[in-house]
């Protein structure tokens, strides 16, 4: 296939091309710079910016919209949450667009298991739990990010799915540090871009089975967050972060 | 003593014809980002500005935030929804608990074949209008639970002045609500303590005739009635 990622020179984005690189044709959209690899171009532009996302959309059978928020972002904190906001939902808009009116099939957003922040540690959440998301804007545009999703996938033949992320890590890195049931290996959490890149619902006659949603964290033993949805899409996680999670005499 | 309410829009096509009907009960600030149709003297506060929401809300109870802007592809964004963000910061920020929102019928248009409806979860299409309304809603929303500031949201369409005689041979639009109504529905939203959750949706109009949106939840929570039974509007000719 060939596949545009937005958010390309995330750590995510660098962590989903390399793991897409062998197989599919990759455009790397990004307001920075990124180095590309193999099978793959750069394409440096702002998603607010119609022109430039219609050139990185036009032919792709796929769009990966990572959530990521931009490499530069403003210092000032208000400046930084316009800029978040205006990314999250203008730009998830104007990359929405795009994507209909290029007839893409495939589109995947990235978005938090952080809207689920106020809810106790000593419940089970699934995707069935509705989103109770803070005003803190990291969190809030990405809900909203989603908000927009579903405005599309009512009214338009693709298929869209959404990948409510963990915390990321890397497993190795985090191991002397107090253990977070929120936490997702970042490579584990491109691997699920991956399975949802093969989900294919464009051409389901209602919108409720052209969309979908996962709850993408590591396989943490008697975790918080219910990831058998996720499992049965081929999300297959290797780093379940034992040292932290490890079962105990009372399980 | 009166209280004090931020009137965002009173510019727009709706705050000249909602005002007056306040003017008496409540100490207004009129804010626009143009001047007033009939010269009345408004204070220039753009919502895409946060430093200026928040500088007019200083001292309010209450802020109605009548703006909008409807199909353009970015001032959409910058006034429905991060306009909307910037209302319920600058409330948060100053302790006000009280801020009337509105939106348009169009997040309800899935149900439109419907009838009997209440209180049905929004469901915009991807057009700028709705779908930036339907997130300022969701902004709104959030803060209401946050920071406990009752949110009443007035969903409307097709307003205007009410007819002088009963009008013959046509119907009315389903969310219609005439001016004397909408400021009745402003008011009653002023005036209550508090709503369930925080943030309610009301279908907002002055005919339940039809039986599609249904007026019985801003009838319970909000004590609301349109000003003239529906029958008024509806007479054949004898």
């Amino acid at each position: 296939m060939e596949v545009l990622i937005t958010g390309a020179a995330s750590d995510l984005g660098r962590t989903v091309a390399a793991e897409l690189s062998d197989g599919h044709k990759l455009r790397l959209f990004d307001s920075t710079p990124v180095e590309p690899g193999e099978n793959a171009v750069a394409i440096e532009g702002e998603l607010t910016d119609p022109m430039a996302v219609w050139s990185a959309v036009r032919g792709v059978d796929a769009i990966l919209h990572l959530g990521e928020p931009p490499a530069d972002l403003p210092d000032d904190e208000l400046a930084r949450d316009q800029a978040l906001l205006d990314h999250a939902t203008r730009g998830t808009h104007v990359l929405f667009s795009a994507a209909v009116d290029a007839h893409v099939r495939r589109f995947v957003f990235g978005s938090t298991l952080e809207v689920f922040d106020e809810y106790p540690d000593d419940v089970y959440i699934s995707e069935n739990w509705k989103p109770l998301p803070s005003p803190r804007m990291a969190v809030m545009s990405r809900y909203l990010g989603e908000g927009v999703c579903r405005c599309f996938v009512r009214t338009n033949r693709i298929g869209v799915t959404v990948l409510r992320l963990g915390r990321q890590v890397l497993e190795e890195e985090v191991r002397e540090s107090a253990g977070d049931l929120m936490w997702v290996d970042r490579r584990d959490a491109a691997s699920a871009f991956a399975c949802a890149l093969q989900r294919d619902a464009a051409d389901a006659v209602t919108w409720s089975a052209r969309w979908d949603l996962f709850h993408i964290c590591a396989p943490i033993h008697n975790g918080k967050f219910l990831i058998d949805h996720a499992l049965r899409m081929g999300f297959a996680p290797e780093r379940s972060f034992a040292h932290h999670w490890a079962p105990t005499a009372e399980d | 003593m009166k209280k004090k309410v931020l009137f965002l829009g009173a510019s727009g096509l709706v705050g000249p014809y909602v005002t007056p009907g306040l003017e008496a009960d409540y100490d207004l600030r009129l804010a626009d980002v143009k001047p007033h149709p009939e010269g009345t003297p408004i204070e220039i506060v753009d919502v895409r500005s946060y430093e200026a929401v928040h500088e007019a809300a200083r001292g309010m109870d209450a802020i109605a935030n009548f703006t909008v802007v409807r199909g353009d592809p970015v001032l959409s964004f910058q006034v429905n929804t991060q306009g909307a963000w910037h209302v319920m910061k600058a409330a948060a920020a100053h302790g006000i608990r009280k801020v009337i929102q509105t939106g348009p019928q169009g997040v309800r248009h899935a149900y439109e074949p419907e009838f009997d409806i209440v209180d049905p979860p929004p469901v915009p299409d991807s057009g700028y209008y709705g779908c930036t309304k339907f997130l300022g809603a969701q902004i709104c929303r959030i803060f209401a639970r946050t920071y406990h500031i009752h949110t009443p949201y007035f969903v409307f369409a097709g307003l205007g002045a009410s007819p002088k005689e009963p009008v013959l041979g046509k119907d009315f639009e389903v969310m219609r609500i005439f001016w004397e109504d909408l400021q009745h529905a402003c008011r009653l939203a002023l005036e209550i303590d508090a709503i369930p959750d925080y943030f309610q949706e009301f279908n907002m109009h002055s005919f339940d005739g039809h039986h599609k949106y249904r007026l019985e939840k801003a009838q319970r929570m909000l004590g609301y009635e349109p000003t003239q039974p529906w029958a008024t509007y509806y007479r054949r000719t004898p």
